[in-house]
């Protein structure tokens, strides 16, 4: 049974799902109910006809060979409920003479114990289910056979089907009813979230509270925690462009004011002091500019390390060519790594660029990945850094807005990315001479 | 030293073109896309510094007209964007250096030199093998169906040295010489890797191993 594709209705998926799985089971269920009633029957008919043979043994021993003495028994007629058949040397007694047709087949069988015969003429019955045994009565074999009409089982066993048909069909549709009740009542939720939702967007609320099974849970918090992440976005920009605005007209005014008065002579310290003002703007702006590049973690966004590094490293290779950039990774090229494109070539060029401005030979960017997290490690053989200026290289003292621009731009904004994604950053003198930086980023949450 | 300054922002230009000529060079200005493209196509023009940012075209398109033209000279190039993104995409069209502004002139000047000097070695040299075409001054390989695989250090001299006598035999020792040693002793393992990451570049057919003797480059490689 092929399994229907989630259609664009749950509940839909859900009545042709469970509807026919319902109406297969009971049917399965009745069929075998029909079948364990045949066995059933079938073997008590099984014990009544051997039963009967027995009591028949027993009155033959009683009267002798004399067989027509059981023929003319009333109490036969009354007490014995089947057709007998009974063959000795004598002769062959049979009741009813309806069956008699039917009877000699069976007497004439080889076999012993439960048979079945079918189709027997027009007066007999159509089917009949027989006992036959031969037993040995002054040494002589005498042949039984009691049987039983199968034609009145059959029809009692088709009533009962029928009856039990009914019940089934009855339950099917019963069990149809729970089944749609019991989906309106877990879509309700749904029908609920539709409407916070549409609360949400008609602004009558910030967020998504409704109470919700826990299947739906962490779709509202992460519904809500893009809610948060948006809001902080405004926030954080609204921030930026106010501050940068505030920061660059002071020194704006500055230098306009000084050009704008005619009367002062443009000296090399009025020059310099002007230029001074335009490079504080630049700054600012720089600083600005790179804290509003960030992305973050973001459901969705990806980049691609292995296939941006080699970009990266090819590129400073050419920019540096007496110095060599390799890439040490078992990662294949097409793997994404949850971190935004952006953010990963800046993690990975400034580090690069560091690298290979105080490399001799050669730099080394290694990339792996682990059930904890994605590694990057960038690694030089160059002089390496003293303990007190490695000390002042810490994520926390790199933190862009205490960092005067210029002076080692490139790892502060790697701090800053590494803190964004609650990473670890590290930096320490490698083993054999060299400076090495190594970051962990973790799994995303 | 003939120098082509393609910049549309007046001021600038002129006070930048002003102080290259103290620097020695004799400059040309262009201040849009079309016309720096013709200069930089019929004027004998030795290097030259193009702003991505121009009011009919991109930079890009300049440059990728003047390299299609087999124009080599070196270029640099001016970008507001800082991004890494814009340099690595101006580097592989063709480009030696890139600036951001704003920018001091003697850096500027500086790395003209720079750029200049590493051009005058330069030979346009590509070694073929079979049907790939390693770049030996862009470090890249062109693999059959045409398309540009930029190679790191250590990937573009195996390959090279592999590549320089197809069909020969190359130890592990030798070409363990080809690595480069942050490591002081580089594991038999890291070529294998080496080899392992070529394959996935030139194709498995390309790199055959030689149990106990080596790897060759096998230039007979059919159809891929």
């Amino acid at each position: 049974m092929k399994i229907p594709e989630i259609s664009s209705s749950v509940r839909n998926s859900l009545l042709l799902l469970l509807v026919p799985a319902v109406v297969a089971v009971m049917t399965i269920a009745w069929v075998l109910h029909g079948m364990s009633l045949d066995r059933m029957a079938r073997d008590y008919m099984e014990d009544r006809l051997q039963e009967e043979v027995a009591f028949l043994e027993h009155q033959i021993h009683e009267v002798g060979a004399d067989l027509s003495i059981l023929d003319t028994g009333e109490y036969f007629e009354d007490v014995f409920h089947h057709a007998f058949a009974i063959r000795a040397e004598a002769g062959t007694v049979v009741s009813p003479p309806q069956w008699e047709s039917a009877l000699r087949s069976v007497l004439d069988m080889d076999a012993e114990g439960l048979l079945e015969l079918d189709g027997t003429g027009d007066q007999a019955p159509e089917g009949v289910l027989a006992f036959r045994r031969v037993i040995t009565h002054a040494g002589k074999p005498v042949e039984i056979v009691v049987a039983e009409d199968l034609g009145i089982l059959h029809s009692r066993h088709v009533q009962l089907h029928r009856w039990t048909g009914i019940v089934a069909v009855l339950m099917i549709a019963a069990m149809a009813v729970a089944i749609w009740v019991g989906i309106t009542v877990a879509m309700r939720p749904v029908r609920q979230l539709g409407a916070a939702l549409r609360e949400l967007q008609a602004g009558r609320n910030t967020r998504i509270d409704v109470r919700t099974p826990a299947e739906f849970r962490p779709l509202v918090d992460q519904l809500n925690r893009l809610l948060d992440t948006l809001d902080q976005r405004l926030e954080r920009s609204r921030q930026a462009l106010a501050n940068l605005s505030h920061s660059v007209k002071t020194p704006i005014a500055a230098v306009r004011t000084v050009l704008e008065d005619e009367t002062r002579p443009l000296d090399g310290k009025l020059r310099r002091q002007l230029a001074s003002r335009l490079s504080d703007i630049d700054q600012q702006l720089e600083a600005e500019m790179r804290r509003s590049q960030f992305a973050g973690p973001q459901a969705g966004k990806s980049g691609q390390p292995v296939r941006q590094a080699r970009d990266l490293l090819w590129m400073f290779g050419r920019l540096y060519p007496d110095k060599r950039f390799e890439l040490e990774t078992e990662i294949p090229g097409e793997h994404r790594w949850p971190v935004e494109r952006h953010d990963l070539d800046e993690l990975m060029g400034n580090l690069l660029d560091n690298a290979g401005k105080w490399a001799s030979k050669a730099v080394e960017l290694r990339l792996t990945e682990s059930d904890t997290g994605y590694h990057l490690c960038v690694r030089d053989d160059g002089p390496g850094v003293e303990e007190e200026v490695r000390e002042s290289l810490s994520i926390r003292r790199l933190r862009l807005d205490e960092q005067k621009p210029g002076h080692g731009l490139g790892l502060a904004i790697v701090a800053e990315i590494v803190d964004r994604y609650g990473g670890q950053m590290s930096l320490h003198n490698a083993s054999n001479g060299g400076f090495c930086v190594e970051i962990a980023l973790p799994c995303p949450a | 030293m003939r120098l082509l300054l393609v910049e549309d922002d007046a001021l600038l230009a002129e006070s930048l073109a002003k102080e290259l000529e103290q620097a020695g060079y004799r400059v040309d200005l262009a201040a849009t896309a079309r016309d720096a493209r013709a200069i930089g196509e019929q004027e004998p023009c030795q290097v030259a510094v193009l702003d991505l940012g121009l009011p009919d075209g991109s930079g890009f398109d300049v440059l990728a007209h003047w390299r299609d033209r087999r124009k080599q000279f070196p270029v640099m190039i001016l970008t507001a964007r800082g991004n890494w993104r814009d340099k690595v995409t101006g580097l592989k069209m063709g480009a030696d250096d890139y600036l951001t502004k704003p920018f001091r002139t003697e850096e500027l000047v500086a790395r003209l030199q720079a750029i200049l000097r590493r051009s005058e070695g330069r030979v346009e040299s590509v070694l073929r093998a079979g049907r790939h075409a390693l770049d030996e001054d862009r470090q890249s390989l062109r693999g059959p169906d045409g398309e540009e695989h930029l190679l790191t250090g250590t990937e573009f001299r195996l390959l090279r040295c592999l590549m320089s006598r197809p069909g020969q035999l190359f130890s592990k020792e030798q070409l363990v010489e080809q690595l480069y040693s942050l490591d002081d002793s580089p594991n038999w393992n890291t070529i294998e890797a080496y080899i392992r990451r070529l394959r996935k570049i030139v194709g498995s057919e390309a790199i055959v191993t030689r149990r106990g003797q080596g790897y060759y480059f096998n230039e007979d490689t059919g159809n891929q």
